[in-house]
């Protein structure tokens, strides 16, 4: 499109650090600096407009997990170490987002265990990474501490902090310095709430990114879309509260009823489609970071991404 | 027949079995504070059986009590049914009991110019030389006296039928009493000598809860004695939906013949106080809700319930007194005034006379808070209206140890921000029993600003102290000790209870915001917020805005008009010009339905936090609680 835009936007949306380098203290080969942005995703030329990073989201304990992604990946998936690896370089992910679903059995306590874990992810890949803690309030605090002491120095991304529970998350990042996901219910209200909590308790505009809770596509999606869409507009007319970079996840696309019921010859292609399709309008809602649990979306969405940055080309893509 | 026995007031009611003690207990005349209307969900009518059978689920309802009230027999008087003979202990905090209401005068100044008058009048017989008829020549001599011109005046068929044996028995002394109608002046009525010194006129707020009656001297134009009591009606439903429900259910009838009684116990007390004659009140002016006026005038207020909510009648009203069932002088009349639709009533009709909104350029807010709320904002050339449901958390309902403004509900509390003690007063000044709206706003404020709850109302439980602990469901608050109570619990706030608070205190404040959205101002164009109903009377104006419940503007503009209701009523009493402009008022005020904004909801969840998502609307707070903050680090 050749016609120029002008939305009368003053403000740019805050930059958050992801990953740290040896010069920088870490031990990742790189690090990524996301959000910096004046408008919305695929307007801009090229230059200055980065594509959205897409994350590999792996597990540590597979009962919980979408047993299409686990038979995609197959037997590496019973090695944390060997799925990181994998992400890395088979699949070519920008993250791996690693959810420690260990903490969801029945009265686990055994912390010492997540720290092993979290240190194998670190030692097989050197991507930045993204931790998902546990869901149960009782030991939070503890996983979240336990993560970001072994992390520390890593400048992880740590998720995920809620109205009803920020607390702990946030005594963990402040205290080794990783960031937050910040997630609230579709509602730019809300979101902007969490994100004043987290600020009074100390946590830096610099170390929050916007969970803005994603639907799968045809499940809730439309309402995501439009309250980033209103976060996006909000943040770029001014409002710091909102202006942070968006993480976009649906692992609901993975267990919808179109894919669950889906052909065995086929579910692969619609699992494959069906986060493509979301993942790709998550971006252009202005996700910095979208996330993935089948593989084979990664390189559909990256192509993707490319072809959208082309001038003119954003009709084209498949 | 089963016999209940109620104690400690040793009442006894026969009844059959299987009702209620609730109904039991009302069929004896004891009123009973059932919020929920008697149906299960407030938890508010605990009764100890003493002795006795009844059916009762605890362990439906067991959420209600201690281990401790159940041992003693506690069970829900709305939900237990009489088995057999019954003794059943009605605790004082389940009885409905005095409530503070508010009752104080006018503060502006109106002229006196009542729309009834006497005039007394000595007139010559009738003569062969003079044989003008008896009408002409009584409506002569009270213009004479300074009445309206006698043309104007009429006489109804039944006043006309007396009047030759009252002026030949007074032997031509006799005083009349001019009312001014729509159609002219009428006389009302015809005594015999000069009773001109006795004509009293009652302004009365109708509120689904209380009634108030202020009874002015209609020569002197002053107030002679002021009432108030509860309304009757509260047996058949706490809240106005529940007693439209029981409208519905043929209830109509009762619910008109108790609204009147209401009014006639307030007219009783208040004569009686005076030493009047209550056939001495001539006028009763009634400011109501629309659905306690439809009652009152026994109108079926059923299709105001439901969508399209459509009131029968909106405009001003004058009725015999005979015909409603008011105990005045018996050709008195009732005026009752204008609604602008179901939900904006003659009460705020009143309100806007009472704060003379209605006459200025500047613009004003007005903000009546009850279990429902309205909303007007405007000055003299337009007004937007509107209301919504509060829900009954300002008012203690949804509260685990709310209560309404009785003796013992906490009023006032701080808290000392380093040690997070608190201090409270209780209304009387007796042990605490429950705390009350303002008491709750307090609370509020300076849990947040103590930093014990965020802005979303959380509980920190980070913080170790003995105050803050988490019971069965939610963390919690202790604001008094079980030995400083007098019911001999912990009274505490919950997590639950904040979160009601604030969803109450979001509704009204996203009101306020819709409406100024709708004509586009903003807070700076606010000259002055005025709080209606008793609630605010009490309310600290500072707490308030730290919530967020109103706009942020200077303290010193927000004003408390306290019962405009029956402020309003009093003018309108007293001053006939005022109320000529209520119709037009009603008529000119758009109403904004919150329901079909689509921007409310939005607005609402802005508000959910305290004092609001938006902390640029309220920067003096902001910075207050930043400096708040910054201390306690």
């Amino acid at each position: 499109m050749a016609c120029e835009l002008n939305f009368g936007w003053t403000a740019t949306i805050g930059e958050v650090v992801i990953g740290a380098t040896k010069a920088d203290g870490g031990t990742r080969r790189l690090s990524y600096r996301i959000g910096g942005g004046t408008t919305l995703p695929f307007m801009e030329d090229q230059a200055g407009s980065p594509s959205p990073l897409i994350a590999l989201e792996i597990c540590d304990y597979l009962p919980f997990w979408s047993p299409i992604a686990k038979n995609y990946c197959g037997d590496m998936t019973n090695s944390v170490s060997e799925w990181a690896k994998a992400a890395d370089g088979t699949y070519g992910a920008d993250l791996i987002r690693l959810y420690l679903t260990s903490t969801r059995q029945r009265n686990f306590s055994d912390i010492a265990s997540l720290g092993k874990v979290v240190e194998d992810v670190l030692l097989a890949s050197s991507l930045p990474l993204i931790i998902e803690g546990s869901n149960e309030p009782k030991i939070d605090s503890e996983v979240f501490q336990k993560c970001g002491e072994v992390a520390q120095g890593e400048r992880l991304l740590l998720g995920t902090a809620e109205a009803g529970k920020y607390r702990s998350i946030a005594a963990a990042a402040l205290a080794y310095n990783h960031s937050i996901i910040a997630q609230s219910p579709i509602d730019i209200n809300l979101a902007k709430q969490l994100n004043i909590l987290l600020k009074e308790i100390g946590v830096q505009r610099d170390h929050i990114v916007i969970d803005p809770y994603t639907g799968a596509l045809g499940y809730g999606f439309e309402y995501s879309y439009s309250a980033m869409e209103r976060i996006r507009f909000s943040a770029l007319k001014g409002d710091s509260d909102l202006a942070m970079p968006m993480i976009c996840s649906a692992p609901d696309s993975l267990t919808i009823k179109e894919v669950r019921e889906a052909e065995p010859a086929v579910q692969d292609e619609m699992a494959i489609q069906w986060e493509f399709y979301t993942c790709l309008a998550a971006a252009a809602a202005g996700a910095e970071i979208v996330c993935v649990r089948h593989p084979g979306t990664i390189p559909l969405l990256r192509k993707a991404f490319a072809d959208m940055k082309k001038p003119g080309a954003a009709a084209e893509v498949r | 027949m089963l016999t209940v026995t109620f104690l400690p007031s040793y009442r006894k009611i026969d009844v059959e079995r299987g009702i209620t003690i609730l109904d039991a207990a009302q069929r004896a005349g004891l009123s009973m504070n059932v919020v929920c209307g008697g149906q299960g969900k407030c938890g508010k009518c605990i009764v100890y059986i003493q002795s006795g059978r009844v059916e009762f689920d605890r362990q439906k309802y067991g959420r209600f009590f201690t281990e401790t009230e159940l041992q003693k027999g506690a069970c829900l008087a709305c939900e237990a049914t009489v088995q057999g003979d019954l003794h059943v202990v009605i605790p004082e905090s389940t009885l409905i009991q005095e409530q503070k209401i508010l009752v104080e005068g006018l503060e502006q100044a109106i002229d006196f110019r009542p729309s009834v008058r006497k005039y007394y009048v000595e007139l010559q017989p009738p003569s062969l030389a003079d044989p003008s008829p008896d009408l002409s020549r009584l409506l002569w001599g009270i213009q004479k006296s300074g009445g309206p011109v006698a043309e104007k005046m009429y006489a109804p068929l039944e006043v006309l039928r007396e009047i030759p044996y009252i002026l030949r028995h007074s032997d031509w002394k006799v005083t009349g009493t001019i009312s001014l109608v729509p159609g002219g002046y009428r006389l009302i009525d015809l005594q015999e000598n000069d009773t001109s010194k006795r004509i009293y006129g009652a302004g009365v707020d109708l509120g689904s809860t209380t009634i108030v009656v202020y009874l002015w001297d209609l020569v002197t134009g002053k107030v002679v004695s002021v009432a108030s009591n509860y309304n009757k009606q509260i047996s058949c439903g706490e809240d106005i939906l529940a007693r439209v429900n029981f409208a519905r259910k043929n209830g109509l009838v009762k619910l008109q013949a108790l609204a009147a009684e209401s009014i006639n116990q307030a007219l009783t007390t208040a004569s009686n106080a005076a030493e009047i004659d209550r056939e001495d009140i001539y006028e009763v002016v009634v400011a109501g809700n629309t659905v306690m006026t439809h009652m009152l005038l026994g109108i079926d207020p059923a299709y105001m319930i439901a969508e399209p909510y459509v009131p029968v009648v909106r405009r001003a009203l004058s009725v015999a007194a005979p015909r409603l069932g008011i105990t005045c002088n018996p050709n008195g009349g009732v005026f009752l005034f204008p609604a602008v639709s179901d939900f904006i009533g003659g009460d705020i009709i009143a309100d806007i006379l009472a704060c003379g909104m209605s006459e200025r350029d500047e613009i004003s807010l007005l903000v009546d808070i009850g279990t429902n709320f309205e909303v007007v904002l405007g000055n003299k050339e337009w007004m937007f209206s509107c209301a919504g449901a509060a829900g009954p958390a300002l008012e203690g309902g949804e509260v685990l140890f709310g209560m309404r403004a009785n003796p013992g509900a906490i009023e006032k509390i701080t808290i000392d921000p380093v040690t997070l003690d608190p201090k409270y007063s209780t209304i009387n000044g007796i042990k605490p029993r429950g705390i009350c709206g303002s008491g709750l706003i307090d609370l509020l404020a300076e849990l947040l600003i103590a930093c014990v709850i965020d802005r979303t109302g959380r509980i920190n439980m980070e913080i170790n102290h003995p105050r803050i602990r988490k019971n069965a469901h939610f963390p919690e608050y202790v604001i008094a000790w079980a030995k400083e109570t007098e019911i001999g619990k912990d009274i505490v706030i919950t997590e639950n209870d904040i979160k009601n608070l604030i969803m109450s205190k979001a509704s009204v404040h996203a009101a306020c915001v819709t409406l100024m959205k709708e004509a586009g101002v903003t807070r700076h164009d606010i000259s002055t917020i005025y709080f209606a109903g008793a609630f605010g009377n009490f309310l600290d104006k500072k707490n308030a805005t730290i919530i967020g419940l109103i706009p942020e503007i200077g303290i010193d503009q927000i004003k408390n008009i306290g019962n405009g209701a029956v402020v309003g009523a009093n003018i309108a009493l007293i001053n006939r010009r005022e109320r000529k402009t209520l119709d037009s008022i009603a008529y000119r005020m758009a109403y904004i339905e919150l329901n079909a904004e689509n921007s409310f909801m939005d607005e609402y969840t802005g508000s959910t936090f305290l004092p609001h998502t938006d902390l640029a609307l309220f920067p003096r707070v902001q910075s207050l609680l930043e400096s708040c903050r910054v201390k306690r680090e």
